[in-house]
């Protein structure tokens, strides 16, 4: 049944359904029209009975019915589809009406009994030949004596007739009517599924990867919110993929370059015999570039494990002006080759909390940076402030600055500046992608001010403790 | 020979350069995409190497730039992406070939060969004059099937006259062709080697190759009258 449509399924329980009730209204039906059938005949036996014992009593019970005197003073027993038969008190007929022709019609032990007891019956008799008759035993009494017997019977052909006919009816009627219905239903479901076999091509047009498939709907109805639910799906999978397809484009382009560089220098240094000092510089050359293609590969791996939610952030209180303190001494330490100093400004004792790791990381980042793009003898300062319940870090240098264009990018996956591309000393393009990550998981920001040639401003927020 | 290289990441232009070097070329080396679209079009190069992410200019501005100026020197783009459209618009915009990085080194100089080849209209690949025989892949020379050695300016200044056969070679096309930038054109370098080649090329032979134009400059072919 599995295997089956929804379309077929749908047409065969609506027909079954269909069928079980004209079973149960036919049943009812016949039932109902059958019994106030046989109440009307039986209603009409009585009145005919009534009337005819007015007439009896009127004659005195002489022994003399006639039906024409009866008619004339009944109009209502003119139509004569009665006979009428009259009983001494022992049984035999003492008269019957014209209209009985052949058969003789004797009065039954229980109607006798009962009519000794002064009560009417009703009965049914089938005669041999298919005749079915409804007959009423009616006592006539004189004080306590029964003087006579009254029977009315009538045939019951007419109403057999009219309930073949429903019987008829209904038989030819119920199964077309479910047949007719059954195609109406079928092509109902077929309408109210087509938007589920359009969807169905446009998700295998999409798995066969054209992503820029969407299902075209107007309607509002539980199909239709099935498609645009279904659109907003692909078109967030469009921009992920999309998403994804570009930072591997710039991953392997990142990983080209030292690629290219190790490659091409390995190969020229094999060209010929050279020199051991050729050689060794050939060899420190390809180490530099490796160590560039492991912190890429590695910070590669940080990002695409924190996109995952994989990376856990440790959630206790962090002493940040020791924090920024220990970050300055490290600075100095990174600034000595080239004479750049790095100097505390205000310096405001601040809890904040999270993972101290992290933000140490974030911090040597951005300070790292602030020292590398600095000028010689240039000056770095670190700022740590509460503003508007926040910490506020700041890192300031006087080194090559960032153009209004690319500070919007700066902290883009792979985004470096021409400037920064021009430096001497290699990024990879990651850091502040990082950086970014790490405030915005500590619930932070991070932004940038910059005036090119005169130096950038990097300034970090984050929740104080107790105000996150 | 003479070529421009236009790349930003020192190292790859530092080994692209020796290596062209070793096969005696006049290399310069020039990182920013202004200053390399504006040496192009100064300096008569043989070949350009052009990387397509330079700083200030980008490679696909730089080659605009030069056909605009009606450069013809055959461009070789290097490109760290393998997209099919890169390749396409930079060819579209006038490259002659192009190598995605990373790259064989063989591979660089035997299309920088095929490129230089193309532009001074050989076919073959071996320049022939008279007896005189030199193989660019090889850099061997022969004469009357005598193999001659020669030094690497001496290499470069003999093909370089090679490929300009039958025209009058000027001192000054000669630096550009076959020195580079830091050459001092105060100098009489060029006669000195021009000499020095006369004296591993002609000298025994009956017919000398190598002539001087008497107020202009050298010419090398065959005997004139």
């Amino acid at each position: 049944m599995s295997n089956t449509s929804i379309r077929v399924r749908l047409t065969i329980w609506y027909g079954c359904g269909l069928a079980l009730i004209m079973i149960l209204f036919a049943s009812a039906l016949y039932l109902v029209m059958s019994r106030a059938l046989e109440d009307q005949i039986d209603h009409s036996l009585e009145d005919a009975a009534m009337a005819a014992a007015r007439s009896l009593e009127e004659h005195r019970f002489g022994p003399f019915l006639l039906l024409d005197d009866l008619a004339q003073a009944f109009p209502e027993l003119a139509l004569l589809d009665k006979f009428f038969q009259i009983f001494g008190p022992q049984g035999q007929i003492t008269l019957q009406s014209a209209n009985i022709t052949t058969r003789n019609i004797p009065l039954s032990e229980s109607a006798m009994q009962a009519a000794l007891q002064g009560e009417a019956t009703y009965e049914s008799v089938r005669f041999q030949g298919g005749i079915s008759i409804r007959l009423l035993s009616y006592p006539i009494k004189h004080g306590e004596t029964l003087v006579n017997i009254l029977r009315v019977g009538t045939s019951l052909r007419p109403v057999e007739e009219m309930l073949n006919r429903l019987v008829f009816v209904l038989l030819i009627g119920s199964p077309l009517a479910v047949i007719v219905s059954m195609f109406g239903g079928w092509f109902l479901a077929g309408r109210a599924l087509r938007p589920v076999d359009t969807i169905t091509l446009a998700a295998q047009r999409i798995a066969a990867g054209d992503l820029t498939q969407r299902i075209h709907t107007t309607s509002a109805d539980e199909i239709g919110r099935l498609a645009s639910t279904f659109n907003d799906m692909i078109a967030r999978l469009e921009a992920s993929i999309r998403q994804i397809r570009q930072f591997s484009a710039d991953a392997s382009h990142e990983l080209r370059t030292p690629l290219t560089i190790t490659k091409g220098e390995t190969e020229l240094a094999l060209r010929k015999e050279r020199t051991p000092e050729v050689y060794r510089e050939v060899l420190e050359s390809n180490l530099e570039e490796i160590d560039r293609m492991s912190r890429i590969v590695d910070e590669l791996l940080f990002l695409s494990r924190a996109d995952l939610g994989e990376i856990k952030i440790a959630k206790e209180p962090v002493q940040l002006d020791q924090l920024v303190q220990e970050i300055q001494h490290q600075a100095i330490v990174l600034g000595k080759d080239r004479e750049v100093e790095t100097v505390l400004g205000t310096l405001e004792p601040t809890q904040v909390v999270g993972d101290e790791w992290r933000l140490r990381e974030l911090f040597l980042n951005i300070v790292d940076n602030a020292v590398k793009y600095s000028r010689e003898k240039g000056t770095v300062e670190i700022n740590l402030e509460h503003a508007n319940g926040m910490a506020k870090i700041s890192v300031q240098d006087n080194g090559i600055g960032i153009s209004p264009d690319e500070q919007k990018l700066v902290f883009d996956r792979f985004f470096r500046s021409d400037t920064a591309r021009a430096h001497a000393q290699k990024g990879t393009g990651l850091g502040l992608a990082i950086c970014k990550w790490i405030a915005e998981t500590h619930q932070g920001q991070i932004q940038v001010e910059s005036t090119p040639g005169q130096g950038s401003r990097f300034t970090i927020f984050l929740p104080l403790l107790g105000q996150a | 020979m003479r070529i421009l290289i236009v790349e930003d990441e020192p190292k790859v232009a530092s080994f692209i350069r020796r290596a062209l070097e070793e096969e005696s070329y006049a290399v310069d080396v020039c990182p920013d995409g202004v200053e390399g679209r504006d040496l192009a079009c100064e300096v008569n190069y043989d070949l350009i190497i052009l990387d397509l992410m330079l700083p200030n200019l980008p490679g696909l501005g730089v080659l605009k730039g030069i056909r605009a100026e009606k450069v013809k020197t055959p461009v070789l783009i290097l490109t760290a992406r393998s997209e099919v459209d890169q390749r396409v618009k930079g060819l579209d915009a006038g490259a002659d070939d192009y190598l995605t990085k990373p790259f064989a080194i063989e591979e660089l100089l035997a299309r920088s060969r095929a490129l230089m080849r193309r532009a001074s209209g050989e076919t073959s690949g071996i320049l022939q004059i008279d007896d005189l025989i030199l193989n660019p892949i090889t850099h061997e020379v022969t004469r009357a099937g005598q193999r001659i050695d020669l030094t690497s300016k001496e290499y470069a200044l003999l093909e370089y006259m090679m490929r300009s056969t039958g025209r009058v070679l000027t001192r000054p096309m000669i630096s550009e062709h076959v020195w580079d930038l830091d050459f001092d054109t105060f100098t009489n370098v060029i006669d000195v080697y021009i000499s020095y080649l006369r004296n591993k090329i002609d000298k025994g032979h009956e017919r000398n190759l190598i002539h001087t134009i008497r107020g202009s400059g050298y010419t090398l072919g065959p005997e004139r009258k």
